[in-house]
């Protein structure tokens, strides 16, 4: 009687949530797969019919009767992995000693370092953006800096290289690998460390036998958070890229608003969403789950 | 005692590490009053006029400098993110909150099926999502507007508020909940009494935290908006695509600092629970 009252009560507050996600969350992506399987129509409409030189036209196996295969889209898939892991790269040089750094810091400091590093987070893309729009393009802020001070005769050209797409990138992503990083180097026992110093381990012996092993968790689920959303971005590559660096999301957007060839750009999708499915697969496998809950 | 040399270096970085996070934001806000029409990077004099001309009132620029497209747009615009994130913010509370309960307050077997599901929306790629919906949204004839906006907001939303308010949960101590219970209250009466008090700064700190990301969302909205539902961020991408003015300097330092306003109260309001 009792538990099944309970068991109406769960059900009651399941459903709205499984009925939502359900139709807009599931629904939608499974669409989205069926997409990429449909042939395209001539006016940017799709047809009904299988039609799997979608994929054909990304990995290569479209005979040019229906489809050409193109490598460029294989080699930009492999520029934005290859952007996306350089971002990554710099995103965990710059934190991990900032939050040592933090984790060292007295409480109320650390608290309110924390604070002010997260906040960033919560302001829009587009503005964070801009603010490297302003910096780096030909008139901007550190031509002008650097010209004033003379250590340039002549503006550089930063802007629309992939420096700058790399600058823009790590700056809006840098909370995803920070916050992660600190959990893990906040629970550091430091007795470990003393312990290793102590027994006559050198600093470096110290840091690659004991500090990093016991921090990889964090390192690993930063690494995650920041190459997943690196990888689709077309929002950076489109402001401080220009046309020079065409990434797999612009290739995406571009499917679906010029284009209007939408099954190609689902399939292009279906693919960003399978490299994430790999790495949130092969995380949870070699890490657990735990971690994942920020 | 002397500091040792890399213990400085650490701290060096430190500031290096804030000062590559904010230097941006002020140089941003320092130069939304700079007066120079032509070059807005060479600083000339301290001006309220570019903050003036997107509320639309007459400027001593006015004449020479026509620039922002239209103050109806950008109240339209600024109107309809309010909106889409009011509603967002108030559906995906109430959806969260219910989600979290069931997830945190009962044993059932597909328990780590829903605790997968409501992770997915978080990590999928934001452009994925986007395009899921907008193939679902015209698949289905459902027209792009507002409404469709609000829905595509709260499939990710909904997972936000539901993790900040299970992990309030998960790490609560259910004993008052048992006792309440044990002493011969309603669910009803001991959720109301017991649990909600103990959750409600979680519940108010997911739900700003949603409004402002809702705010703030750019690459879902762009996808699924229609003609005349253009949020504020959508709005802005448009007119940086189509060059830089001066007045983005004003709008974007306001959107800085209402951004900041609101997270560091639903920052406040997660830490306390």
């Amino acid at each position: 009687m009792e538990s099944k009252r309970e068991n109406r009560r769960l059900i009651a507050l399941l459903t709205p949530g499984t009925l939502f996600l359900g139709i807009f969350f599931l629904g939608p992506l499974g669409m989205m797969i069926v997409f990429s399987f449909l042939e395209p129509g001539l006016y940017g409409g799709v047809e009904w019919n299988f039609y799997h030189w979608n994929y054909g036209r990304i990995l290569g196996w479209a005979d040019g009767e229906w489809e050409e295969f193109d490598p460029v889209y294989v080699e930009i898939f492999l520029r934005s992995a290859r952007l996306a892991f350089t971002n990554v790269t710099i995103t965990l040089l710059i934190c991990y000693p900032a939050a040592f750094w933090v984790s060292g810091l007295s409480a109320r400091w650390r608290t309110f370092v924390v604070f002010i590093v997260t906040l960033p987070f919560f302001v829009s893309m587009v503005v964070r953006l801009f603010c490297w729009v302003l910096i780096l393009r030909p008139s901007g802020f550190l031509n002008i800096a650097l010209l004033g001070l003379g250590l340039i005769s002549e503006p550089i050209d930063i802007i629309y290289t992939e420096t700058a797409v790399l600058i823009g990138m790590a700056y809006i992503m840098l909370p995803f690998m920070f916050l992660p990083l600190y959990a893990s180097i906040e629970k550091l026992d430091y007795s470990l460390i003393e312990a290793s110093s102590d027994l006559g381990a050198k600093p470096y012996q110290t840091f690659f036998r004991v500090i990093l092993p016991a921090t990889l968790p964090g390192i690993a689920a930063g690494a995650v958070l920041v190459f997943i959303p690196s990888l689709g971005n077309f929002i950076v590559p489109d402001l401080l890229g220009g046309a020079k660096v065409l990434m797999i999301g612009n290739l995406v957007e571009q499917q679906f608003l010029s284009a209007r060839n939408w099954p190609f750009g689902a399939a292009l999708s279906v693919m960003i969403m399978l490299v994430m499915f790999t790495l949130i697969v092969l995380y949870l496998r070699r890490i657990g789950r735990s971690e994942l809950a920020r | 005692m002397k500091q040792p040399w890399w213990k400085c270096l650490l701290t060096l970085h430190g500031f290096l590490f804030l000062f590559f996070v904010y230097a941006p934001i002020i140089i941003v806000v320092v130069y939304s009053f700079n007066s120079h029409p032509i070059n807005m990077m060479i600083w000339k004099d301290f001006t309220f006029d570019w903050y003036r001309s997107i509320f639309g009132y007459p400027t001593i620029l006015t004449e020479q400098t026509l620039y922002v497209e239209s103050t109806d747009q950008l109240v339209a615009a600024v109107k309809n993110s309010l909106i889409v994130a009011a509603s967002t913010t108030f559906f995906s509370t109430i959806v969260g909150v219910a989600t979290a309960l069931a997830v945190y307050r009962h044993q059932f077997r597909l328990k780590p099926f829903y605790q997968g599901l409501l992770y997915m929306p978080m990590v999928m790629p934001d452009i994925v999502l986007g395009i899921a919906l907008l193939v679902f949204f015209v698949g289905f004839s459902i027209k792009l507007g507002l409404i469709s906006v609000i829905i595509g907001h709260c499939t990710f939303l909904i997972s936000y508020v539901f993790v900040v308010v299970s992990a309030r949960l998960a790490g609560m101590d259910d004993s008052l909940e048992q006792a309440s219970a044990d002493l011969g209250a309603t669910p009803w009466t001991t959720f109301r009494r017991i649990t909600l008090p103990q959750i409600l700064p979680g519940i108010i700190g997911g739900a700003l935290l949603a409004f402002i990301i809702s705010m703030d969302d750019l690459v879902i909205t762009y996808f699924i908006a229609g003609v005349n539902s253009t949020t504020l961020p959508v709005f802005i991408y448009g007119m940086l695509r189509r060059g830089i003015k001066p007045e983005i300097n004003a709008i974007a330092t306001l959107m800085l600092l209402f951004s900041f306003v609101i997270a560091s109260l639903g920052l406040y309001f997660r830490k306390r629970s």
